[in-house]
């Protein structure tokens, strides 16, 4: 099953900071070629995981190994990695070229080497004639550029990126996003990206570790995470969810919102139902589902693509959050707070997840 | 007395500062004029040049020049080099020392510069503590050294009293640099010590030239040091003391102190420069 050794693999690694388990027993294992995020709040460890890889912190027990090689105990500069850093952090006091050469130079490459690497990096992020400027010229994402430049030069084993796009504004956030995902499958790079960003950490993975508490909670494709999410906590960072706790009796799980049907059998006597917006059917449609519930729109937002309601249920007060579609060709128009309307899902499209709703 | 108030803010600024400026004329700018005007004044009551030229074609005089800048400039260059590491680890390996370091660094200057060259007298004299150390006590020498007025003692002295100014000036533009530029250059491959020289070193230029010039030029006008140390210097501020107190020559004394005030002009234009290219 596993030909391919791991690019990067990371087994039982711990680090305390002082009294903080900063990072707790984590394992992970990165494919060839694959861009694997680890996506949490701040202070999940995911950045210390980073700047464990890096070499900058050293892991208390656990080995770290790269293409097969234990670098556990090596030091930064012999791990053979690119880093793209959020600040950036290209060397003021030289031109985009020497930056971009630093790399090579360091490895002893010939002047003719640099030169011509550079041209061709440089001609990759579009910034052929940029040469011979300096960083502090340069706009956030033409300097995140040469950064990328910089780090994909010296054929890195594996490419780590700490927020890369976390100072940029949204529009060019996104384009970034493709441009360095393009550029990390067709250069064929191994790459761990750490965002705090849900929608860059989905557009751009192959796999995304979500990480809480030092611990990654669950690890998948992206769709994967976002479908079958298999903690409370995962169903709610990753995206939206409306979240029902309650008893097993029989096939139903008695919620504060009534009997909802189950998807599946839980393990235990109590469980919680993660059901995603964009699954919640309001109106007619939702008459000859299951739950048989109804309830009243309390508030509309318009969001281009969709628009989202919130809906009181009737009887138990519990709150439902629901997208639809904005598209008047399915014969969707908009509902007015104050509607009463019937709620509900197809039943498989509720995901059993542990763990509780985050207290409000 | 006018309301502040009503005031323009240019008129305010001008009001709030007249005190210190008043001041710093009559006081500092009048006396320092009084005496270079006095060495453009001839015998005659008209205007001369002819003390500059003597001064600065007599080969005692310039001896004199060059003794005092090669004196400040190895002064400067042992205290930049004292200076840096004490500044690195004061900045990045401290860490909740660093107050009680900074605290070390300043305490020295609450005192009197003749009280710490004094210091060094009752420490390096022939019956001193280091002497009696090293005779009686530890037996490592037969009979005392002789360190005062040695020139190795004197250095020693004024780099004492001036690493401080190098190393805070060092300080400041260390604690700017960004930490995470020097990973990003071990990253590419960089030990820590090409690290240093290729960013960390090249990034503190600046804090370098700003103390090296501060401490060149406190060194040029030093006075107490080599008057209390001696060393066999003879320096301008040395020579402007003998002229004024024991030759009595106040013209070629004013000539002497407007040279010596050229050379700290020119080390603060140097210095503003330096700044100022910072800046952008």
């Amino acid at each position: 099953m596993n030909d391919a050794p791991s690019a990067l693999t990371l087994s039982a690694i711990r680090k305390k900071f002082g009294s903080l388990m900063a990072v707790d027993n984590l394992d992970l294992a990165v494919q060839p070629g694959a861009l694997v995020s680890l996506l949490g709040p701040s202070g999940c460890g995911k950045t210390t995981t980073l700047r464990m890889v890096a070499g900058f912190e050293s892991p208390d027990s656990g080995q770290i190994t790269i293409g097969g090689e234990d670098v556990t105990r090596q030091a930064p500069n012999k791990r053979g990695l690119g880093m793209v850093f959020q600040s950036y952090s290209l060397f003021p006091h030289r031109t985009v070229a020497e930056n971009v050469a630093f790399g090579l130079r360091m490895a002893g490459a010939s002047k003719q080497t640099q030169a011509d690497e550079v041209r061709r990096m440089l001609d990759m992020v579009h910034l052929t004639g940029r040469e011979e400027m300096y960083p502090s010229q340069l706009s956030g994402g033409q300097q995140q550029r040469v950064a990328l430049a910089r780090a994909l030069v010296v054929n890195p084993r594996v490419l780590l990126l700490d927020e890369p796009l976390g100072a940029l504004d949204k529009a060019l956030r996104e384009s970034m996003q493709f441009e360095i995902r393009e550029m990390q499958q067709r250069l064929e790079i191994t790459a761990l990206l750490v965002t705090h960003d849900q929608e860059e950490a989905m557009s751009m993975s192959d796999q995304i570790a979500v990480m809480h508490g030092g611990r990654i909670l669950q690890l998948g494709a992206p769709n994967d995470i976002y479908d079958r999410p298999e903690t409370a906590f995962v169903a709610t960072f990753l995206g939206t969810s409306n979240l029902f706790e309650g008893q097993v009796q029989g096939d139903r799980l008695q919620t504060r919102a009534g009997a909802l049907p189950l998807p599946a059998r839980p393990a235990g006597d109590s469980a919680t139902l993660s059901v995603r917006p964009e699954r919640v059917v309001l109106g007619e449609a939702a008459s000859g589902l299951p739950q048989q519930l109804r309830g009243r729109i309390t508030a509309a937002s318009f969001r281009g693509a969709y628009a989202a309601y919130h809906v009181t249920l009737e009887g138990s007060g519990v709150e439902v959050t629901a997208y639809r579609q904005a598209d008047t060709a399915l014969g969707q128009t908009s509902l007015a707070v104050g509607t009463e309307v019937p709620v509900g899902w197809p039943v498989e499209h509720g995901v059993l997840v542990t763990g509780n709703a985050p207290k409000e | 007395m006018p309301n502040l108030v009503h005031l323009s803010a240019g008129a305010r600024r001008a009001l709030l500062l007249a005190p210190a400026l008043i001041f710093l004329a009559v006081f500092f700018v009048m006396p320092l004029a009084d005496n270079s005007a006095r060495s453009f004044l001839a015998e005659d009551g008209g205007f001369t040049l002819s003390r500059y030229a003597d001064f600065l074609t007599d080969r005692f005089y310039l001896g004199v020049i060059a003794e005092t800048v090669i004196l400040s400039a190895v002064v400067t260059l042992i205290s930049v080099v004292i200076a840096y590491p004490v500044a690195y680890v004061l900045v990045r390996k401290a860490g909740r020392f660093s107050g009680l370091i900074v605290f070390l660094l300043i305490a020295p200057l609450l005192t009197s510069i003749i009280m710490r060259t004094f210091g060094w007298q009752v420490l390096f004299a022939r019956r001193g503590l280091i002497n009696q150390w090293l005779v009686t006590d530890l037996g490592l020498l037969d009979a005392p050294l002789r360190w005062l007025n040695t020139p190795g003692l004197a250095i020693a002295a004024l780099v004492h009293v001036l690493v401080p100014f190098a190393v805070l000036s060092i300080a400041s533009v260390l604690q700017g640099v960004d930490r995470r530029l020097e990973e990003g250059a071990q990253m590419l491959g960089a030990s820590k010590l090409r690290t240093f020289f290729e960013v960390t070193l090249p990034l503190t230029t600046d804090g370098i030239g700003t103390g090296a010039i501060l401490v060149f030029m406190i060194a040029n006008g030093s006075f107490v040091t080599l008057v209390l140390l001696g060393g066999g210097f003879q320096t301008l501020p040395l020579l402007i003391y003998q002229q004024f107190n024991t030759t009595r020559d106040f013209a070629l004394a004013s000539t002497m102190s407007t040279i010596l005030l050229v050379i700290a002009l020119a080390c603060l234009w140097l210095q503003l420069r330096l700044l100022r290219r910072q800046g952008v």
